[in-house]
């Protein structure tokens, strides 16, 4: 199943950029996508579905006059996508002018692609038969527990993806990457009292997967210590977040230094820049160059190069995040996160500390460790914070029982002051990632 | 409590019982798909080699368009195109599933191999039915005049104009506008190994404002939109530019004067429309038929039996005319129905799809639903409401001494294990039996069981 390297995605790029110039375009835009997709879930130890997929897309940008429009297109005919251009053209023509719109000055990037690491041929070279037996057996494994009583099932993914971006001002760079994820659902508990958990794991390289007896272990771990839960008094008080909770935590950190959400002022950290809005324990990176994690790439979705951008170093917010627009509005250098009409993140991390999850949990005489949330209560205009959550009791620095039905509720601007203890086990599983951290005082609302 | 928008019923669009490769409508022209019923059949067949029971090619044809417009100007417009087919291979309830959005033979050929992959068994070939059924929608839950795809970008764009102007100008302390127009057109057909060929044609828009307020260094957001399966003639009639933008405005502003919500367990007044939100997470979900035959669902086991308030009956109609959730025929080519959920508090069906209503011996009820061609169809809500009741909203509220009357959601999550909450954007506090100050962001929890059974009232 790999890509074919004779699709000439280039020639035709500059093919199209030639003809939206002569057709009166002041800049142009043409990107391709070509992906491969394999994905398969089982449930009791039979395959339940499997998918296998492949799909194309060509996108356009298009300025003229200081004004933008953007097409897309699943058709990469050369008729079909010189009348999207034509029609693009002309939609820009309603629009309005706007000074800040157009494309990024030209900048080569530096880096040879390979040595992102971002692509694995033995993702490619797998055959669906051991696809297959890597999510039996993860599941296998985690049936064996007599605790589990249901199963979501498990799920292998393989990706691959091709991405060629050419520009009317000069640009014009291509890279292959792929993906892994291998995850299991599990639910534990009888009758009406149920409880449900996952674990997962996701590499751009198979040999760094985790193994499927460690996937099991954790998804079953996770879903028994929520067994029998107790509802628990509303009260303030210290808050451990586990890796996966401070990824939430960090990607609502990223919306509010955004660029986008900078100009647009709906971001509490607006007018900020320079000033120290966390404690000496906060450092927060963006770096799209880190070979072979998951958040990497050469350029990003308008060719700007990626980049380490230092985003709060021991609390000072020292950069927001831009793609060219948000740049120019706000007079800051672009970063290499443009991503479409907006701001991604590459690998946005907080920075690991010196403490074993244990040592957090073994300092705290009294708190909550949060281990899920669910809902969507964050309000990036105030930094307001409201979510349901469960997780387990902490009382004189062992876990003493299971909480669930509680809400938790603060304000980023505060939790960013009041981290008090930051964990060593940062791991790069998702582009947003963050250690076990300790908040030293939140609302946790029970009955 | 339930509130309906009822949209003026347009004389029914009859469909036409003859075979075309395209979708032809009084009001839509027709849309041609690059490919033939014979190509399909062939295809069908092929992927019924290795011994499937079922296949189906569900082919798809999307466009849309949107508009932005902030800091007073109309910045961005996009036009996206997309296009491909899914074939699904069903051998007892195992799928195979494999999609392109390539239409050449070759690729049809490996797409049929792939999705049969699942078989490899060498299993008796079935036998495509010889004459296929085909069907166009008779009537037609769109409800339009003037399509929007057909209308001209100026009257969008003045659409979006007038809406940003009403937010700005509606109060001092709004310092910050965005308009978002969006609309869109997919076009399916679905031919199946039963000899079913249906087709039919979905057209959405949407007007969405969202509105900043400043004041005293304190910043807050509103948002409002309208829309549905209607033309743009809904700006004129049902919800005007103006009440969207104005709306939005009015959120933002009464928002600087909230309070933040009191922590605790308290008596919670759902307000209009926002009451299905809270059925959705806590009902919806867990009676889609996936979750109850793998048992997942906390309600697989609750049909026939009493698990809510006798106030409370819960309905999903897919054929209510101009909502967003509505179609004329399911993403696998089955006529929806109105499905009763809940009745008087007891578990009266589940929301089923071809799968899972011929692995749970029910009727199929047309909630077979996917989110595009690269996905296989799912049981899935469409439009779900609880029923009226019978007291008086301000009857309700009277009887509150002290809660929270939530004015707004944003939106909700569930566990299959019956956990679910939901975010409120806007509330108002409720003391001795009247509104009082405006509450901001906070979460509700509960678990789905114990809410329904403490339902007191529906309004």
């Amino acid at each position: 199943m790999k890509i074919e390297e004779n699709n000439n995605f280039r020639q035709l790029a500059e093919r199209l950029i030639d003809y939206g110039r002569a057709q009166g375009a002041d800049e142009i835009e043409i990107t391709f996508y070509d992906g491969r997709e394999f994905d398969v879930e089982v449930r009791f130890g039979r395959i339940e579905n499997l998918v296998e997929a492949s799909s194309r897309y060509c996108f356009i940008r298009i300025f003229k006059d200081r004004r933008a429009a953007s097409a897309s297109s699943s058709d990469l005919n050369l008729p079909a996508l010189r009348t999207l251009i034509r029609k693009t053209i002309k939609r820009a023509s309603l629009s309005q002018p706007d000074e800040f719109a157009g494309l990024p000055a030209s900048a080569p990037f530096k880096i040879a692609v390979d040595s992102l690491k971002l692509y694995d041929p033995e993702v490619t070279r797998m055959s669906s038969r051991e696809k297959i037996k890597l999510a039996l057996e993860t599941e296998r494994i985690a049936l064996q527990d007599k605790r589990i009583s249901n199963s979501f099932g498990a799920s292998f993914v393989t990706n691959e993806l091709k991405t060629v971006l050419v520009n009317s001002r000069g640009f014009s760079g291509e890279y292959l990457q792929t993906y892994c994820n291998l995850s299991l659902g599990l639910q534990a508990g009888q009758g009406d009292r149920l409880v449900e958990d996952y674990w997962f794991s996701s590499k751009r390289h198979l040999r760094e997967l985790d193994s499927p007896e460690e996937v099991a272990r954790k998804a079953v771990e996770r879903t028994v210590r929520q067994l029998n839960p107790k509802k628990i008094k509303t009260s303030k008080v210290p808050v451990i977040f586990e890796p996966t909770m401070t990824s939430w935590l960090l990607a609502f950190l990223f919306t509010c230094v955004s660029g986008t959400a900078v100009y647009q002022q709906t971001t509490f950290l607006a007018s900020r820049l320079g000033e120290k809005i966390g404690n000496d324990n906060i450092s927060v990176i963006d770096d799209g160059l880190l070979p072979g994690k998951l958040g990497s790439r050469p350029f990003d979705s308008e060719g700007v190069p990626t980049q380490r951008t230092v985003v709060l170093e021991k609390g000072i917010l020292k950069n927001f995040l831009c793609n060219t627009y948000a740049a120019r509005k706000l007079n800051l250098p672009p970063t290499g996160n443009g991503n479409g009409h907006g701001v991604v993140p590459n690998n946005f991390y907080l920075e690991a500390g010196q403490f074993t999850p244990e040592q957090i949990i073994k300092s705290t005489r009294e708190g909550f460790l949060l281990t899920r949330v669910i809902g969507h209560g964050l309000n990036p205009v105030t930094g307001d914070i409201s979510r349901g959550a469960s997780g387990l009791w902490i009382k004189d620095g062992e876990i003493a029982f299971p909480v669930s039905e509680v809400t938790i509720a603060g304000n980023l601007g505060r939790i960013l002051q009041e981290v008090d203890l930051v964990g060593n086990d940062l791991q790069f599983e998702n582009s947003i990632c963050g250690p076990t951290i300790r908040v030293a005082e939140m609302t946790v609302a029970g009955i | 409590m339930s509130k309906f928008i009822l949209f003026p019923r347009q004389k029914g669009l009859e469909g036409k019982n003859e075979f075309h490769g395209s979708i032809k409508m009084s009001g839509i022209k027709p849309r041609e798909f690059p490919l033939s019923l014979s190509e399909l059949k062939k295809t069908l067949q092929l992927a019924l080699a290795r011994g499937g029971d079922f296949a189906d090619i569900f082919l798809e044809y999307r466009t849309s368009l949107s508009i932005l417009m902030e800091e007073g100007i109309v910045k961005e417009s996009a036009e996206s195109l997309s296009s491909g087919l899914g074939l699904r291979v069903i051998r007892k309830d195992i799928t195979g599933y494999a999609y392109t959005n390539d239409f050449s033979p070759e690729k049809l050929k490996s797409v049929a191999l792939s999705a049969s992959a699942i078989c490899a068994s060498s299993g008796a070939s079935r036998k495509l039915p010889g004459r296929f059924r085909h069907h166009l929608p008779r009537g037609d839950i769109t409800r339009f005049r003037m399509q929007a795809a057909s209308r001209p970008l100026e009257e969008k764009l003045e659409l979006v104009r007038r809406a940003y102007s009403a937010a700005m100008n509606f109060d001092p302390s709004i310092k910050k506008v965005q308009v978002a127009y969006g609309e869109s057109r997919q076009d399916i057909w679905v031919v199946n190994s039963e000899g079913l060929s249906v087709m039919d044609s979905r057209p959405a828009v949407r007007l969405v404002v969202m509105a900043v307020a400043e004041k005293d260094g304190r910043r807050e957001s509103g948002f409002c939109g309208g829309g549905g399966r209607v033309g743009l003639e809904y700006f004129r009639r049902e919800m005007t530019p103006e009440f969207i933008g104005e709306e939005a405005a009015r959120e933002a502003c009464l928002l600087l004067e909230a309070v933040e919500a009191p922590a605790g367990e308290m008596t919670v007044v759902l307000g209009p429309g926002h009451s299905g939100v809270l059925i959705h997470e806590a009902v919806g979900h867990l009676l889609e038929a996936d979750f109850v035959r793998k048992k997942t669902s906390i309600l697989w086991n609750k049909l026939g039996k009493l698990v809510g308030s006798e106030q409370l009956s819960v309905y999903d109609d897919p054929t209510i005319p101009g909502f967003l959730g509505s179609y004329n025929f399911d993403d696998e080519g089955q006529k929806p129905v109105k499905t009763a959920l809940i009745e008087k508090g007891v578990v009266t069906g589940f929301l089923q799809d071809w799968l899972s209503s011929r692995l749970m011996k029910k009727e199929p009820t047309g909630h077979g639903r996917r989110q595009d061609y690269t996905c296989w169809p799912l049981p899935r809500m469409s439009n779900t409401y609880i029923d009226r009741g019978e007291y008086d909203p301000e009857e309700i509220i009277r009887s509150v001494r002290k809660g929270l009357y939530v004015s707004r959601l944003s939106g909700g999550q569930v566990e299959d294990s019956g956990e679910f909450t939901f975010s409120v954007t806007l509330g108002y506090l409720i003391e001795n039996g009247r509104l009082g100050r405006p509450v901001k962001q906070a979460t509700l929890i509960g678990h789905n069981l114990d809410i329904l059974k403490k339902i007191e009232m529906v309004g």
